[in-house]
């Protein structure tokens, strides 16, 4: 039996230095540039420039282990390193925490106007059954026992009784701190889940934001109804700018995911849903921060009892504000996609497309 | 492979700019659940642990509790995807990996994405859909996966030897076909896997080649297969 090409132990002899360089290089190197960066000139093996021809040569080996038909194990182990190598040279960036705040100032407040039908469907299906049940609960009071059970009910009046101003507003009990990881937990997951549910067609955000207004709605409808309006407005006036806008956001992006899967253009649905997945993953970044925000806000300010009426107001005011500000303004003059200046004379020296200044 | 067995085959082959193709084993969910099942038991331990450290602390401790929790249900595996590369210790466990559908390692966006949509996967109990989508699809994805651009991979730690089995070489007794030199290299590189009777068994399958059976016919399949390999 001839054979015209090499035999398998005689390619493993040839090249097995080759592997084992490439193996120790990625060992020692291929993990972290950083690290690899650092430790410059203590390293003898392969060098970094030469790497990308010997994985190159690899694959050339590897293709041609597999077209002769080398052992699987042999195929194997070239695969692997393979893999490896590939591992290296395409991974995606690490996160950029230099541009974090980048991020929050400007890509945020773009990728959310970027979205604005959503966000004006995402906030008609929140304010138009809170302000509803607001407005039925004033109407016919007893209403509000449908959405809520009559324990809940006497507590939430419990929580904002006007007649004990020494008690902390808007709980039972519980100290501050303790109150701020229970927003956390519950709001922040709330907001997710908002977002995540948009997969099932948008159904699932649509009924979040609906009940989440009937319920707002209905519990300030309430107090206001019996007389505890006071308190209960003086709570949640700091917090509510950040909360409830990020509700609002939540519910844009989970409406963008499942728009993708409902009405993917001209594009494949499973694209479709990809590109509306990190759109929705970027507000979520935002969402949360904002929720985050929202629960140290209404955990050490909100709960507040003594203060004036006027602060707060004027606080939660303030944070209105800077929120549509924030969200109408930031980023402006650039665009998410780094445009060059169609005029140069608009220009102002040293002004960067795309920064904020 | 005939196009039957592709069909059968749950490996991707994800075509890399230079020209070869990576072969991606795709994880099925019975692997997936058990690695799912392992995390769960790591967090709760976190969870009950941190409970009793913050039992200490009184009313602020209870916070603390919350936060903790907060992070172990929704950042535990975003953290130790992107802290471990694409592996929860579960995953570890079973030698799982969560990759990107190219075969890069998986992003910090799309392991936010893959884990936010646990929420959908999850419903309407137990991973319910997740286990649909990941019988519908052929890589076993479920629908995080898909939006994400990930899957889960078997990605075994232990690296095959390369050392011979046994000395010596032996040419065959008859001319062998290109299937047929295969499978005699694969039983001598699987040997040291199978029990000695099984190799008997399986030798005896080729004992026309080798002109015996028994422990004497899977020392000369295995020196046949050295010669197949070149080895002197």
């Amino acid at each position: 039996m001839k054979h015209a090409v090499m035999r398998q132990e005689a390619f493993v002899a040839r090249h097995q230095d080759e592997w084992a360089a490439f193996e120790a290089w990625l060992e020692v190197r291929g993990d972290s540039p950083r690290e690899a960066r650092a430790k410059q000139g203590q390293w003898e093996g392969l060098r970094d420039e030469d790497v990308p021809a010997r994985y190159r040569r690899l694959c050339q080996q590897l293709a041609l282990a597999r077209s002769r038909g080398y052992s699987p194990q042999v195929v194997e182990r070239l695969q692997t390193l393979t893999q490896r190598g590939h591992a290296v040279f395409y991974r995606a960036p690490p996160p950029q925490w230099r541009r974090t705040l980048e991020f929050f100032l400007a890509e945020f407040p773009r990728l959310v106007r970027a979205q604005r039908g959503c966000l004006w469907a995402a906030l008609l299906l929140f304010v138009v059954p809170l302000v509803g049940s607001f407005v039925a609960v004033q109407v016919s009071p007893e209403l509000v026992y449908s959405v809520f059970e009559p324990a809940e009910v006497a507590s939430f009046e419990q929580m904002y009784d006007p007649t004990n101003p020494e008690r902390k507003l808007g709980r039972e009990s519980g100290d501050d701190f303790a109150m701020f990881g229970f927003y956390i937990m519950n709001n922040v997951s709330i907001g997710l889940r908002t977002f995540a549910s948009g997969l099932l067609a948008g159904v699932g955000t649509i009924v979040v934001l609906i009940t989440n207004g009937l319920m707002i709605g209905g519990v300030a409808g309430h107090l206001q109804g019996v007389g505890h309006g006071d308190p209960f407005w003086r709570f949640v006036a700091g917090h509510s700018a950040p909360e409830l806008t990020a509700i609002v956001l939540a519910g844009a992006a989970g409406m963008q995911l499942g728009l993708a899967l409902v009405a993917p253009g001209r594009r494949r649905r499973v694209d479709a849903l990809i590109e509306s997945g990190k759109v929705g993953a970027k507000l979520c970044l935002g969402v949360f921060a904002m929720l985050v925000f929202a629960a140290f806000v209404e955990a050490f300010w909100s709960s507040i009892g003594w203060m004036p009426a006027w602060i707060k107001f004027s606080v939660g005011g303030a944070l209105w504000t800077i929120t549509l500000l924030w969200l109408g303004l930031g980023g402006r003059g650039g665009s998410v996609h780094a445009t060059l200046p169609r005029d140069a004379s608009n220009v102002r020296p040293g002004a960067a497309a795309g920064r904020i200044e | 492979m005939t196009r039957a067995a592709a069909a059968l085959d749950t490996v991707r082959n994800v075509y890399t700019p230079e020209g070869v193709a990576l072969r991606l084993p795709a994880a099925g969910p019975v692997p997936r659940a058990i690695a799912w099942i392992i995390d769960t038991a790591i967090r709760l331990a976190i969870l009950i642990i941190t409970s009793i450290l913050v039992s200490l602390l009184g009313k602020a401790g209870f916070g603390l509790y919350l936060l903790a929790y907060f992070v172990v249900f929704w950042g535990y595996p975003i953290l130790c995807e992107l802290l471990f590369d694409g592996q929860t210790p579960g995953k570890r466990a079973l030698e799982l990996r969560v990759i990107a559908d190219d075969g890069a390692p998986v992003g910090w966006l799309a392991s936010i994405v893959r884990n936010l949509l646990r929420t959908v996967d999850f419903l309407p109990l137990g991973y319910g859909v997740g286990l649909v989508a990941s019988f519908a699809d052929p890589w076993g994805r479920r629908l995080g996966d898909m939006v994400a651009k990930t899957m889960v991979i078997h990605a075994p730690r232990d690296r095959p030897s390369l050392r011979p089995p046994v000395e010596g070489a032996h040419a065959p007794l008859q001319p062998l076909q290109p299937q047929e030199q295969k499978a005699v290299i694969a039983f001598s590189e699987r040997a040291a896997q199978l029990t000695q009777e099984r190799r008997e068994e399986l030798a005896g399958i080729a004992a026309p080649v080798v002109g015996s059976a028994g422990a004497l016919g899977v020392l000369r399949l295995q020196a046949v297969a050295n010669w197949l390999l070149g080895r002197a």
